[in-house]
């Protein structure tokens, strides 16, 4: 498959970084294709300006060529048929910075369209068939469940509603790593490897 | 009372920009404090550093002066107010960026003395989020609203649960009227004269 792979942590040799080795490994050993995004490494920008905001209003169509700097990632986003999240997740969600990527980027024209009159959107993202998030937390599930997965939701929900029918969502998480041994962070380590080769 | 209504819209002249002065302003004319932040407009950095995050678990979690004055406010009062157009399901990317910046240890949470997490800022005695969409309600619904969860639950983890919360939703915002936003402001005022008087 085409995997593309956004990875936000402001260390790059963090937990959340030696995650992202062990996916790169398993894509490449299951043959895929892969391109990568570092957030912090490109020192992207995550608070979408009024400026970008005006170009959603301007019409139905989105005008995502009036928004400067987001064109790179939307290539790669048309490229991939896999999408592969790899964060920490803060105060039960992506982290602000991805945040920033999803307002930016997966903007009306690029990951749906809102055609005149319409009151409902239409997905542009059908090709992805896979969605793969990565991701650690610090507290443990129990802490998370009561927050309200709002991370969860807004990728099984919101950008999942945008792919393919037929998309498949994998959960790749570890909890309460604050307090996770080095016994259990191996074994995840090696999960994420298998399951990325299987993607 | 003492309020920090904190804003995330990065135009000026939003409609966002309008409900929290409507905020405000009721607060303001009933002999409440009120300190309005505006995220934007104050250069506020959503993402936290690789410095923030160095720095995070240590004795000093707090580099950036900014960030100590919204913990000062936010530590000053009794009533937080949020006021944030939803993308993306959720907040923007900056108010995100402020609850992880601010919300660092030793203020948003304490731990005690068995290591276990407990309220930072049980000071925060009611908690009001006010939020437009530009999906209708069905839609936020099925979408289960992260944003609201954000607000309503994950920052009451640092209040503590007893902290009293309301939600203030506008939904289909960009079929609404002007009387209908008209109505909306009115209805926000309506109930911080509830909550407030």
């Amino acid at each position: 498959m085409r995997a593309y792979v956004v990875f936000c942590h402001p260390r790059r040799q963090s937990f959340t970084g030696a995650a992202l080795d062990r996916v790169l490994v398993g894509l490449a050993a299951g043959g895929h294709e892969v391109r990568v995004t570092d957030l912090y490494a490109e020192a992207f920008v995550p608070e979408l300006d009024a400026a970008a905001l005006a170009a959603h209003h301007v019409d139905h169509r989105g005008h995502p060529e009036r928004r400067p700097g987001i064109e790179p990632y939307v290539e790669h986003l048309a490229w991939c048929d896999a999408l592969v999240l790899v964060h920490p997740t803060w105060w039960s969600a992506q982290p602000a910075m991805l945040k920033g990527f999803f307002d930016r980027v997966l903007v009306k024209g690029v990951a749906y369209d809102l055609p005149e009159g319409a009151d409902r959107i239409r997905p542009r993202l059908r090709h992805i068939r896979r969605l793969v998030v990565v991701t650690s937390h610090g507290s443990p599930k129990y802490v998370n469940a009561v927050q309200g997965e709002s991370g969860k939701r807004i990728v099984g929900r919101t950008l999942r509603g945008l792919c393919s029918w037929r998309c498949r969502t994998r959960w790749i998480a570890l909890y309460n790593i604050d307090r996770a041994g080095d016994a259990k962070r191996t074994a995840f380590l090696d999960r994420v490897e298998r399951r990325l080769q299987r993607l | 009372m003492r309020a920090l209504v904190v804003l995330a819209h990065p135009n000026p002249e939003s409609f966002n920009h309008a409900i929290a002065a409507r905020v405000a302003a009721t607060l303001r004319s009933l002999g409440h404090d009120v300190v309005v932040r505006d995220l934007y407009a104050e250069g506020f950095r959503a993402a936290m550093t690789a410095e923030e995050h160095e720095a995070y678990h240590g004795e000093t979690p707090v580099v950036d002066p900014l960030v100590a004055e919204h913990i000062a406010d936010l530590q000053r009062a009794d009533t937080l107010i949020v006021v944030y157009p939803t993308w993306w399901s959720s907040m923007p990317a900056i108010l995100k960026g402020w609850c992880e910046r601010i919300m660092v240890p030793g203020v948003g949470f304490v731990f005690d003395a068995r290591g276990r997490v407990r309220p930072g800022i049980k000071n925060i005695r009611r908690l009001i989020g006010v939020s437009t969409y530009g999906s209708p309600r069905w839609y936020v619904r099925l979408s289960a609203d992260a944003g609201r969860r954000t607000v309503m639950r994950s920052m009451r983890l640092s209040t503590g649960w007893r902290t009293r919360s309301d939600w203030l939703a506008m939904y289909r915002m960009d079929a609404r009227s002007a009387e209908d936003r008209d109505a909306f402001l009115a209805a926000c005022e309506q109930r911080i004269r509830e909550l407030a008087g």
